[in-house]
Formats: structure tokens, C-alpha cells, sequence
């Protein structure tokens, strides 16, 4: 079959549809009374536009943008504090004095539970030319579990804290308890 | 208004996972570990477990440079024992309890010694019970031994003090030169203190 052929025939059923969908549509007068008492009554109808469908859109908006700031931390921080922002929980904290001996040391830090093992988190401080180097942490009651990093390469256990009874990844590592 | 509860339950839906999704993790783990270990700390989730210690098990992982498949493995044996935990101290119990729950078993002592433990400090944190606890088994003192002292601490309603007392103690003992844990002699509360008249 030719392709104009197939192209007249059909726009022909074209025009045709078009012209049932502008045919006149006779309502019934009574459907008709009907829908306009309801208008002039001012009954409410269900449609997402009117006042109480605003309303409750405005809610479930609120809702579920109050849902996610509640649950997602903010961009770029980790949901737990750092040591510096414990004191800002609903828990109250203790001061815990973390001390090393590491006098041949030019770099100290200690990473644990507390500090999401983040190497750059807590750097201890030299005192004086002692040898020793300390940080005060201010945690929450708890056990947990850390370890020294000296000079960016080896790993150290708290001489004068508890050992770990475990190490699931080989480094020495020691326990504290705050109660 | 169907539209709008709709579009509720919708915002509830897609604000849901922000509650399992976890950053550090994708910082710092690669995407199949990280993958492997969001998984089970939704699971944890899903069972009211809590999932801190998981997460900062795995950053330790990342940390200490272990492979995915040890970070994977140490996150799930850690899950079996807050579950364990957590059936010996019930739902009550703090996420902080649990942890150091989770560490006494995974030390070796029983679930029933924290049950009896936990029914002597009715009321009071276990925290420290506990974590002394694991630490006098940690540095050799026999699990029975360590938990007959703890419990008559618990048992005379000493504070969180004394339990850290009799740690002392032991570490005491050891640095005073007594040769090993067989030749110990046995840990002790502390006397009463005397009662003023």
C-alpha cells in the first residue's frame, strides 16, 4: 500500500475523533443543579488544591524535611563528635589525661573509638623537654579502645593503660574505661 | 488529601535510608567493603543493636591498614557479640553497656555472669563492672576468680571506684614482681570502710 495513501487515511480518522471531542455534551439539568448548590454551599471538595489539601501538603512537606535533618548528619562531619565537642552531648563527660613517654618522638597522636581512628584528630603536646607527651580527652562513660601513633609510622600501646585482650587488626592496643 | 498522604509516606520513604547511610564509611573504605559493612550495620539497626561500635570497628580496620575481607569479618564477629550481649543484658541495657558486654564475652566469660551482674547493680550503669571485669581476665586472672571479686563488689553495692580499685590492685601485684598468675594471691575487695559511731 502506498504511503500517501496510508497518510490521507489517517488524517480522515483524525478529524473524525476530533469531531466526537468537540461534539456538545448534554449533562442531566439535575446532576447539573446539583453540582452548583454544592458550589454556592461551599462544600469542601478533595482536590490536592484546596485549603485543607494545602494544608496537608504543607505538613507532609515539613515532615519529611524535619525527618531528614533530624536523621542525616551534616555534609561533611561525621555524625559522632570529635574529642573537642564531647563535652556537647546530653551524656556528661570526664576528663581523661592521655600520657606517653616517647622522649626520641618528634610527632605523637592517638586515635581510637573516640576520635573515629583519625590519625590528624589528636595530636598530643610535648611537656617541656621531658619526653613525655599528653592530650586531655573529655569522653563519655564507656570502654574504649586506642592506640599511639609515633612519628606518622609505628604503633604503640599505652604502657600504663590496660592491654586489650583482642586486636582484631595486629597493632598494640590498649583499653580505657570511663565510668 | 490521598495525594498528600501520599506524597507523606513518599518523604518518609526516601528519608528512611538516610538513616542507615553512613559517610565515614564511604570516605574511608573501599565500595565493596564499605557496601559489606553498611549492611551490617542496617542490619544492627534493624535490630535495635547499637551500630557506633561497628562503624568505629571498621575505621579502626581502615585505620590500622587491614584488608576489606578482615575489616568485613571483625565488624561481623562484633555484631555476634552485641547480639549475644544483648541477650544476656536485655533491651534495657545502654549502648555502652553493650559494647563492654560484647567485650566480656568476647574475652570469655559467660553470659550468666553478666546476668548475675547485672541483677546485683539493679538500677546502676554496669559499665565499669563489666570492663573491670574483662580486664582482670585480660591480664590472667582465671574468669572465675575475676568474677567471684566482681560480684562481691556488686553484691555490697561498692561504686564504680572500687571496681577500678581492684584493677588496680592486680597491676599492683604485677609490678611488684609476683612471677605469674598461678602464684597470685587471690583479688579481694576492699574491707568496709569503718563505720563512724
Amino acid at each position: 500500500m502506498p504511503a500517501d495513501h496510508d497518510d490521507e487515511t489517517r488524517d480522515d480518522t483524525l478529524r473524525q475523533a476530533i469531531a466526537e471531542l468537540r461534539r456538545p455534551v448534554a449533562l442531566d439539568p439535575a446532576l447539573e443543579g446539583r453540582a452548583l448548590a454544592r458550589i454556592r454551599a461551599g462544600a469542601p471538595t478533595h482536590r490536592i488544591g484546596s485549603r485543607r489539601g494545602l494544608l496537608w501538603l504543607g505538613g507532609a512537606l515539613a515532615a519529611g524535611i524535619a525527618l531528614a535533618l533530624l536523621v542525616r548528619p551534616p555534609t561533611g562531619s561525621p555524625a559522632r563528635p570529635g574529642p573537642t565537642l564531647a563535652t556537647a552531648g546530653t551524656q556528661p563527660t570526664r576528663a581523661v589525661l592521655i600520657r606517653l613517654a616517647a622522649p626520641a618522638s618528634s610527632r605523637v597522636t592517638v586515635v581510637g573509638d573516640f576520635n573515629d581512628w583519625d590519625p590528624a584528630a589528636t595530636p598530643l603536646r610535648p611537656v617541656g623537654d621531658s619526653g613525655t607527651w599528653t592530650v586531655e580527652l573529655h569522653l563519655k562513660p564507656g570502654r574504649y579502645h586506642y592506640t599511639f601513633l609515633i612519628d606518622g609510622r609505628r604503633w604503640a600501646s599505652d604502657p600504663s593503660g590496660a592491654p586489650a585482650a583482642e586486636s582484631d587488626f595486629g597493632a598494640p592496643m590498649s583499653v580505657l574505661t570511663v565510668g | 488529601m490521598r495525594a498528600s498522604r501520599l506524597l507523606l509516606l513518599f518523604l518518609l520513604c526516601g528519608a528512611a535510608p538516610a538513616v542507615a547511610q553512613d559517610r565515614r564509611l564511604a570516605d574511608r573504605l573501599d565500595p565493596t567493603t564499605a557496601t559489606t559493612v553498611q549492611r551490617v550495620v542496617d542490619s544492627a539497626a534493624r535490630e535495635g543493636l547499637p551500630t557506633e561500635p561497628l562503624v568505629q570497628k571498621a575505621l579502626e580496620g581502615s585505620t590500622l591498614g587491614a584488608s576489606g575481607e578482615r575489616i568485613v569479618a571483625a565488624v561481623g564477629a562484633l555484631h555476634g557479640q552485641l547480639v549475644r550481649a544483648r541477650d544476656a543484658l536485655g533491651g534495657g541495657a545502654s549502648e555502652a553497656e553493650l559494647t563492654a558486654a560484647a567485650g566480656a564475652l568476647r574475652a570469655g566469660l559467660p553470659p550468666a555472669a553478666l546476668r548475675r551482674l547485672q541483677s546485683l547493680r539493679t538500677g546502676r550503669p554496669l559499665v565499669v563492672p563489666i570492663a573491670v571485669l574483662t580486664d582482670l581476665v585480660a591480664e590472667g586472672v582465671p574468669p572465675e576468680e575475676a568474677t567471684r571479686s566482681v560480684l562481691d563488689l556488686a553484691r555490697a553495692g561498692r561504686p564504680d571506684d572500687e571496681f577500678m580499685a581492684l584493677r588496680q590492685q592486680l597491676r599492683a601485684g604485677r609490678e611488684g614482681g609476683m612471677p605469674g598468675p598461678g602464684s597470685r594471691p587471690p583479688l579481694r575487695p576492699a574491707p568496709d570502710p569503718p563505720v563512724d559511731q
